[in-house]
């Protein structure tokens, strides 16, 4: 070591610097840039009545229909989730509309609340929200859910393994599972997976033919509205600001692609729901959402470090840069 | 050199704590990573006494990014250090898979084993598959969390390959971790064992088993 100058220092430092930055080479790495969530919703409460004329509202029964061919058909002898004693199997009540299940992407709630000395019974269409950064496709396992740069939230039902982390993480629990169906099945089926998660796609075939969604085309009251996304934020604000109502949807979960409009505070939604379902004979059972207002997204803490993480690499790099000039001009590094 | 009679010096410090801080981050990284998984519910994980967040997904995110940070660190430490003071001895050679080879034979009693540097062959060649397992899991994970981020968004595609290389890596990993201590079933390993804590192994071991590396750091010479 003792031929060793400071200018070879410099030299190696300098070698090493570049090799060190291989460890921060996703870095550089450009990604896609976020594709504007292009479409979105406007839903007015103050228009939806819950088609309560009709035996089911119209954008469910659409929606149904629409989507039926895509309903999964499991196995006949469903195993449970060892070693768990249970399966979410929702095959044989295809007929429950009153909740979001595999076989009901979309439901009607109605609530009744009191606000300004009034008593309001609002009907509220219940659907995945297609938020600007999902958290259900962020943080599932095999990356098999995807917002599309159109805006709405798709999952693969060939590659979804049926964790229902995606639920979890959402705010409003929003994806559906049923088990006996899909890739699990093929795997160790007894020991891993759950089946296939299955929610609101806002009709992406439609979307992408130029159409709208089946839901937005069958509401007899024009209660829902489909377009640009941000053509509709500013439309969801002026009716907001015309009936000096509330706003949900625009910051919930750090932002979504759908903006529902109410005369009564969605606090007061949220309270109302969420008695319903505390009422339900089975409380615990998922697809009953409520509207918790500013509902942080779960990516959010997370997030939060990512940039802060660059650091340790560079404080890395900056202590081997000293460690090893200290013991190669200390003479003692001969064994390092 | 030495620190004693006895001993002769394999490791110092900066190595020392650099793969132990490998080590306890890659441990907590598994852990937190099987638990982005729905396992530990499922599995009950979570009701075991002082796991009870072990389910929590915000909790177990946020201790995979502290720990990918600590992981990442140590990298680039590793890389940086080793390579400005030229340290290649634990990278593979030509031959290495033969003598591998050799090795594995002479340790349950065919033929004689080659005399070894500061690292036998086999252990050049794990240092490289592990090498290349922490590289493929840093580099995805970092896309990982860029994904992650709200002004981020990949194609369909480029996000299941990732996530799909990314899960690779960790199998790759956990193979990688089995291997390495699976090495210390054998008796003729474990002196190296000190090695990793105090930095030393006994000086006949290192000249019966290590000879070409123990001659070149006498200098030829008997200390």
């Amino acid at each position: 070591m003792s031929d060793f100058s400071r200018r070879e220092f410099l030299k190696r430092s300098v070698a090493s610097g570049v090799a060190g930055g291989l460890v921060l080479a996703g870095m550089n790495r450009r990604a896609e840039a976020s594709a504007a969530a292009d479409v979105g919703t406007v839903i007015d409460l103050t228009l939806c009545d819950g088609c309560v004329s009709l035996p089911l509202p119209a954008c469910v029964s659409a929606c149904r229909d629409k989507n039926k061919p895509r309903f999964p058909e499991p196995i006949e002898n469903i195993g449970n989730y060892w070693p768990q004693k249970k399966k979410e199997d929702w095959s044989k009540k295809r007929d429950l509309t009153d909740r979001l299940t595999p076989y009901n992407w979309t439901f009607v709630q109605k609530v009744q609340v009191e606000h300004g000395g009034r008593d309001h019974t609002l009907y509220l269409q219940r659907r995945c929200m297609h938020c600007d950064n999902p958290p259900c496709a962020d943080l599932c396992p095999f990356s098999v859910l995807h917002k599309m740069p159109e805006g709405p939230v798709l999952i693969d039902h060939d590659l979804c393994f049926g964790g229902a982390k995606c639920r979890t993480v959402c705010p409003w629990g929003i994806p559906a599972r049923q088990a006996g169906v899909g890739l699990y099945l093929k795997i160790v089926p007894t020991f891993a997976g759950g089946g296939v998660m299955y929610k609101c796609d806002l009709c992406y075939d439609r979307v992408k033919a130029g159409k709208i969604p089946a839901c937005v085309e069958a509401c007899p009251r024009n209660a829902i509205s489909f377009g640009k996304k941000e053509e509709m934020r500013s439309r969801a604000h002026e009716r907001a600001k015309e009936i000096g109502g509330y706003l949900y949807g625009e910051n919930e979960n750090g932002g979504t692609s759908t903006f529902y409009v109410s005369p009564v505070p969605f606090e007061k939604i949220h309270a109302a729901l969420l008695k319903q379902k505390a009422n339900q004979a089975k409380p615990g059972l998922p697809g009953f959402p409520g509207t918790p207002v500013g509902v942080e997204n779960m990516t959010e803490s997370a997030n939060g470090i990512a940039w802060t993480m660059a650091i340790a690499p560079v404080a890395g790099i900056a202590a081997a840069v000293g460690a090893a000039y200290k013991t190669m001009k200390g003479g003692g590094g001969d064994v390092e | 050199m030495s620190n004693d009679r006895g001993k002769i010096k394999r490791h110092g410090l900066s190595v020392i704590l650099t793969h132990w801080l490998v080590a306890l981050s890659t441990f907590v990284l598994i852990f937190s990573g099987f638990g982005q998984m729905p396992l530990y519910g499922r599995y009950m994980v979570d009701r075991i006494p002082g796991l009870f967040w072990a389910s929590d997904f915000s909790v177990t995110l946020l201790i995979h990014y502290w720990a990918a940070a600590v992981l990442m660190g140590a990298v680039a430490f590793h890389l940086v250090f080793h390579i400005i003071r030229r340290d290649f001895d634990i990278l593979p050679r030509r031959g290495d898979l033969r003598e591998s080879g050799r090795i594995i034979l002479a340790t349950f009693g065919f033929g004689e084993e080659p005399e070894n540097d500061k690292y036998l062959a086999e252990q050049r060649l794990a240092y490289v598959f592990i090498a290349f397992s922490l590289l493929l899991v840093i580099v995805t994970g970092v896309l990982k969390v860029l994904k992650n981020l709200p002004s981020i968004n990949y194609s369909e595609g480029f996000a299941l390959w990732i996530t799909l290389l990314h899960n690779i890596g960790t199998f790759l990993v956990i193979i990688g971790i089995v291997a390495h201590l699976g090495a210390f079933v054998f008796k003729a390993n474990w002196p190296l064992l000190p090695g990793i804590f105090t930095g030393s192994i006994d000086r006949e071991y290192a000249k019966e088993r290590h000879g070409i590396w123990y001659r070149r750091i006498c200098g030829g010479k008997e200390p």
